[in-house]
C-alpha cells in the first residue's frame, strides 16, 4: 500500500489550470522523480502536499488515511518534509540554529544551546551528514547549504521528503554526493521525491518517473523502460530539432581583460574574439558575477587594465551600451526588466533615446509599438502583448524579451549570466539558439552559467574560475566534465 | 496571435475601462470614506436627515450655491464659493504634485512642508522689495519661490546620493529648520514688516499689487490664477512622465533603479532633476498662498499643506492627474466643510474624510482585487 496518495488534485490560480486531476502515489522508500517543463505543475503538486497551496478539489491520503495539510506545519505532523530551490535558511545563525528553529529545545524559556547542538549531531550521525554544526551558515558553500536543509528535514524526523531542483546550483561532485546520501536514505525508508529538468540525473537515481505536462500527469516511467530522448518528447510534445552546432571561426579580438581585480575577481587575465562563444565555469561566487559586470560597466575595476571594443579605461553601463555591449544579467526581475513597465516599455529601455523609441525628447509610441510587435513576433514571445505588464510574463518568456532586446540593433559582444536558469525545455532551446545564432553572425558570447552542461554545450571555449582566480582554460576538443569539475573546485593537479 | 484592430468605438469603450480600472483605487476608498463619515454624522447629530442637509451644505459650499441661484440669487452666490475652493485646491494641487514627483523615482519627499515655506519667503521677500511691471512681477515672485524651493529639496538629494543619507529624515528635519529659521527669526525679526509710526504689524511687508496673483472675475471672487497654474503643472508633469523620454527615465529609475542603471540611464542625474523638481513645485506652492491670499508671508502659515500633500500624491497614485482630482475634490470638500458648523459639525470634518481615505488607499490589495474582480484586464492590455 502507498504511504501517500494525491487523488485526482486540481489546482486553479484565477483562469490558469495549474493542476488538473493530478493523481500520484508515493511507496515507501521509493524514489521518484517529477519532471516536466516550467509551469508543468511539478512544484504546484508538491506545493499542495506540503500546504502551500490548497487545492480546489482531490484529495490526499497518508497511510490510506484522509489528510487535512493546511499549513507546512500539517505537513511537517505527517512527516512531509520540502527542500525549496531557494534555500530557507537564517544566513547569520549558525547550522545548529538554523536545524532546530521553529521546534527550538528551551531551558526556561532560553534556547537551550548545548542540548540543540547535541540534538542535532546525532541527527547528522544517524545520518550519515558531515557538517561542522557551530558554522555560520553564510560561510558555507551552496551544497553545505543544501545538507543542512535536508538536515533540518530530517531532524524533524520527516519519512518523505521532496527536493525542489536540488542539483541546480552544485558542482558535478556535489551532486554526485547528493544523490549518494539521499540513496542511502531512502534505502534506509526515506521516500524521496525528486524535481527535476535535468533528465541524465532522474534517469540515474529514479526509481519511478513521473511525468507532467501543462498541469497532468501525462506518463508514469520506470527507467529501465525509457530515455531521455522519449522522456523530452513527453515532457513538451514534438518540437523542431535543435540547432545545429557549426564550427567556430574565432574574429579579433573585441575585449581583452589584463590582471583585473574587482570583487572576489583577482588578477584575470583573458581575451574575447569575436564569433565565439567564451564560457565561464564556476561554482557560484567565485569572481564569474564581478567579470560579467566589468565587461558591462556594470562594475568599476578595482585594478589592472580593461579594453572593451576598442576603448581603453572604466566604462559605465551607458558607455559599454554605447559601443556596442549588451547584457542578460542573472537577476532578469532586478537588472534587465522593469516589472511593473508594460512589455513595450521594456523592449524601450536601453534603447530608449533612439528611433524607433523616441523622437527627438519625445517618446515615439507608435514606433515603440511597432519594434515590440516585431520583437515579440521574432523571438516568439507570449502573449503577443505589448501592453501586459512585463511581470506578468511567465519566466521563459521573459527572458526571450531580454534576450530579443539585447541582440536587437546589431551589438557586437553580449555578456549572458545564466541565461537559461529556471526555464522550460522550450525556452531553453530558444534562448541558446539565439545565443549561437548570434555568434554564428559574428557576434562574441561571454556564456557565464553555473549550470555546467549549459557551459560545455554551448562554449567554444572555456575559462574555469575559483577563488576569483582563473583556473583552467580549455578548448572545446578538450572540454572533460570531471577534469573541469576539480578544476572549478580550485584541484588543479589531474 | 493577430489582433483585430479595435474599431474607434471598440477603442473608446477599452479605454474608458482602463481609466475605471486605474482610478478605482482611488475613487473607491474616497467614496468608502464619506459613506463612513455620513453614517458617523448621521449616528452622532440626530439622523439621516440631518446629515443629508450637512452633506449638502458642505456640497453648496464647494461648488456654489445652486439653489440659492435657483431662487433668483446674484451669480456671487456661485464665484465665492469657487474662489475658496480653487484656492485651496491649487495648494493642494502643487504640494501634491511635488510629493508625487518625487514618488515617481522613488523618493519619499516628507519635506514640501519646508519648501513649501522657502517658497512663501522667497515669493514674500522678491514681492515687496523688488519694484517690476506687473507683467515682470508676478512670474519673477513665481520663479523665485519655485528655485528657493528646489535648492531646499537639493541638500537632501545630494545627501542621499553622496552618503546615503535618507531623505525621508533629511527632509522631514529640515521642516523644522525652515520652521526655526524663518518664523522663529526672519519674519519676526529682520523681515518684519515697519509700518509708518514706529508700529509694526506681525508678517513680513505686504507685497505690491504688481506681484499679487491676477483675480480671475473681479472683485467678487477670491478666484486667482493659481488653481490655472496648479493645474497647468499637473498637465506639464503627466506629459513630461507619459510622453517624453526624460519622463521614461524617471520612471523607469524609480520602479527599477537598477534595471534603469543596467540599461545606461544616470539614475543619480534622474533623482537630482526630479527632487529640484519636487522641491519647486512645494516652493510655487508657496508662492501661490503669499501671493494670492496672503499678500505677505504671515507670523505663521497655518495650514500644513505641505503635508497634505503627501495624502493628495498617496490618494492620488502618484498620477499627476490623479493629484489634481484629488486636490480639487479635498480643496472643495475644505471650503465647503466650514458650513457644516451649522450642523454641529466641526469645520476640520473634511481632514478627517481625508484622513480615512488615505487610511483606505493604503490597503491598495483589496481596491486591486476589486478592479480585477469587476473590471478584469483583458489580455493584449489597454
Amino acid at each position: 500500500m502507498p504511504t501517500i496518495a494525491l487523488r485526482g488534485i486540481s489546482k486553479r490560480f484565477g483562469s490558469q489550470v495549474a493542476l488538473r486531476d493530478v493523481s500520484l502515489e508515493l511507496g515507501r522508500g521509493e524514489r521518484v522523480a517529477l519532471v516536466g517543463e516550467n509551469g508543468a505543475g511539478k512544484s504546484s503538486l508538491m506545493n499542495v502536499l506540503y500546504g502551500l497551496y490548497a487545492a480546489d478539489t482531490g484529495e490526499v491520503r497518508v497511510d490510506g488515511r484522509p489528510a487535512r495539510i493546511r499549513t507546512p506545519a500539517d505537513a511537517l505532523a505527517l512527516g512531509i518534509g520540502m527542500v525549496h530551490q531557494h534555500f530557507t535558511l537564517v544566513p547569520t545563525l549558525t547550522v545548529t540554529e538554523n536545524v532546530v528553529l521553529g521546534r527550538e529545545p528551551t531551558r526556561v524559556g532560553q534556547l537551550d544551546l548545548p542540548r540543540a547542538r547535541a540534538e542535532v549531531l546525532a541527527t547528522c550521525a544517524r545520518f550519515g551528514f558531515a557538517l561542522d554544526v557551530d558554522a555560520r551558515v553564510d560561510a558555507l558553500t551552496v551544497g553545505s547549504q543544501q545538507k543542512v536543509e535536508i538536515v533540518k528535514a530530517l531532524h524533524r524526523g520527516v519519512s518523505t521528503l521532496v527536493l525542489d531542483e536540488p542539483t541546480a546550483v552544485l558542482t558535478p561532485q556535489e551532486a554526485d554526493e547528493l544523490f549518494t546520501v539521499t540513496r542511502r536514505l531512502s534505502d534506509e525508508g526515506l521516500t524521496v521525491v525528486l524535481i527535476s529538468h535535468k533528465l541524465k540525473e532522474v534517469l540515474a537515481f529514479a526509481t519511478r518517473i513521473a511525468v507532467m505536462r501543462r498541469g497532468e500527469k501525462v506518463a508514469e516511467v520506470r527507467p529501465a523502460e525509457t530515455t531521455p530522448e522519449s522522456l523530452a518528447a513527453l515532457m513538451v510534445g514534438p518540437r523542431g530539432p535543435r540547432p545545429a552546432s557549426v564550427k567556430a571561426a574565432p574574429g579579433p579580438v573585441v575585449a581583452t581583460l589584463h590582471r583585473v581585480s574587482a570583487g572576489r575577481l583577482r588578477e584575470v587575465s583573458c581575451a574575447v574574439r569575436a564569433g565565439e562563444v567564451l564560457g565561464i565555469a564556476g561554482v557560484d561566487g567565485n569572481g564569474q558575477r564581478e567579470l560579467a559586470e566589468v565587461l558591462t560597466g556594470m562594475r568599476v575595476p578595482d585594478d589592472g587594465a580593461l579594453v572593451v571594443l576598442g576603448q581603453r579605461g572604466a566604462l559605465t553601463p551607458g558607455r559599454a551600451r554605447a559601443l556596442g555591449v549588451r547584457h542578460v544579467p542573472e537577476d532578469r526581475l532586478r537588472h534587465a526588466l522593469v516589472t511593473d513597465f508594460s512589455v513595450a516599455e521594456n523592449a524601450a529601455l536601453g534603447r530608449h533615446r533612439a528611433p524607433p523609441f523616441a523622437a527627438g525628447a519625445r517618446i515615439d509610441v507608435a514606433g515603440r509599438l511597432a519594434e515590440t510587435q516585431a520583437l515579440l513576433d521574432a523571438h516568439d514571445v507570449r502573449p503577443r502583448a505589448p501592453h501586459l505588464r512585463a511581470g506578468a510574463l511567465s519566466g521563459g518568456n521573459q527572458q526571450k524579451l531580454v534576450v530579443g532586446r539585447e541582440l536587437a540593433g546589431a551589438p557586437k559582444l553580449l555578456v549572458a549570466v545564466q541565461p537559461t536558469r529556471g526555464l522550460d525545455l522550450a525556452a531553453v532551446d530558444a534562448v541558446r539558439g539565439r545565443l549561437l545564432d548570434f555568434r554564428a553572425g559574428g557576434g562574441a558570447v561571454v556564456l557565464v552559467s553555473l549550470d555546467l552542461d549549459e557551459v560545455l554545450a554551448l562554449s567554444d571555449r572555456l575559462l574555469v574560475v575559483h577563488d576569483g582566480r582563473v583556473t583552467g582554460e580549455f578548448p572545446r576538443e578538450a572540454f572533460d566534465e570531471r577534469v573541469i569539475g576539480r578544476r572549478m573546485l580550485g584541484v588543479l593537479d589531474a | 496571435m493577430l489582433e483585430a484592430t479595435p474599431t474607434p468605438p471598440g477603442r473608446l469603450r477599452r479605454a474608458a475601462r482602463e481609466l475605471a480600472r486605474a482610478a478605482l483605487p482611488s475613487v473607491a476608498p474616497i467614496l468608502t470614506s464619506l459613506l463612513v463619515c455620513f453614517v458617523a454624522v448621521a449616528a452622532l447629530r440626530g439622523g439621516v436627515a440631518v446629515a443629508v442637509d450637512a452633506f449638502l451644505a458642505m456640497t453648496w459650499g464647494a461648488i456654489g450655491d445652486v439653489p440659492r441661484l435657483l431662487e433668483g440669487a446674484s451669480v456671487a452666490v456661485l464665484l465665492r464659493p469657487w474662489g475658496e475652493s480653487a484656492t485651496k485646491a491649487a495648494l493642494l494641487t502643487l504640494t501634491g504634485l511635488s510629493v508625487a514627483a518625487a514618488f515617481r523615482v522613488g523618493l519619499f519627499n516628507i519635506g514640501a512642508q519646508g519648501q513649501l515655506m522657502v517658497g512663501a519667503l522667497a515669493a514674500a521677500v522678491v514681492g515687496a522689495a523688488v519694484e517690476l511691471p506687473a507683467a515682470l512681477h508676478g512670474p519673477a515672485c513665481l520663479l523665485a519661490a519655485a528655485l528657493a524651493g528646489g535648492l531646499y529639496a537639493l541638500g537632501p538629494a545630494l545627501l542621499k546620493l553622496s552618503r546615503g543619507v535618507h531623505e525621508v529624515i533629511s527632509t522631514i528635519m529640515l521642516n523644522w529648520v525652515a520652521v526655526a529659521l524663518i518664523e522663529n527669526w526672519l519674519v519676526p525679526g529682520p523681515l518684519r514688516a515697519q509700518v509708518g509710526g514706529g508700529n509694526s504689524v506681525a508678517g513680513t511687508a505686504q507685497i505690491h499689487e504688481t506681484a499679487e496673483l491676477p483675480r480671475l472675475v473681479g472683485e467678487v471672487s477670491r478666484l486667482n490664477a493659481g488653481i490655472l497654474l496648479a493645474a497647468g503643472a499637473a498637465v506639464v508633469l503627466w506629459l513630461w512622465l507619459a510622453r517624453f523620454v526624460g519622463g521614461y527615465e524617471w520612471r523607469a529609475a524609480g520602479l527599477g533603479p537598477e534595471a534603469a542603471r543596467a540599461a545606461g540611464i544616470d539614475v543619480r542625474r534622474t533623482v537630482l532633476r526630479a527632487m529640484l523638481t519636487s522641491g519647486a513645485l512645494a516652493g510655487l506652492a508657496g508662492a501661490v498662498l503669499v501671493l494670492g491670499t496672503e499678500q505677505r508671508y504671515p507670523a505663521t502659515l497655518g495650514a500644513p499643506y505641505g503635508f497634505d500633500g503627501i495624502a493628495m500624491a498617496l490618494i492620488g497614485q502618484g498620477h499627476p492627474l490623479g493629484v489634481l482630482a484629488t486636490s480639487t475634490l479635498f480643496g472643495g470638500l475644505r471650503a465647503g466643510g466650514t458650513r457644516m458648523q451649522l450642523f454641529g459639525v466641526h469645520k476640520s470634518f473634511p481632514e478627517l474624510i481625508q484622513g480615512l481615505a488615505l487610511l483606505l488607499v493604503a490597503a491598495r490589495l483589496v481596491w486591486t482585487k476589486l478592479a480585477d474582480r469587476w473590471l478584469p484586464a483583458r489580455e493584449g492590455g489597454p
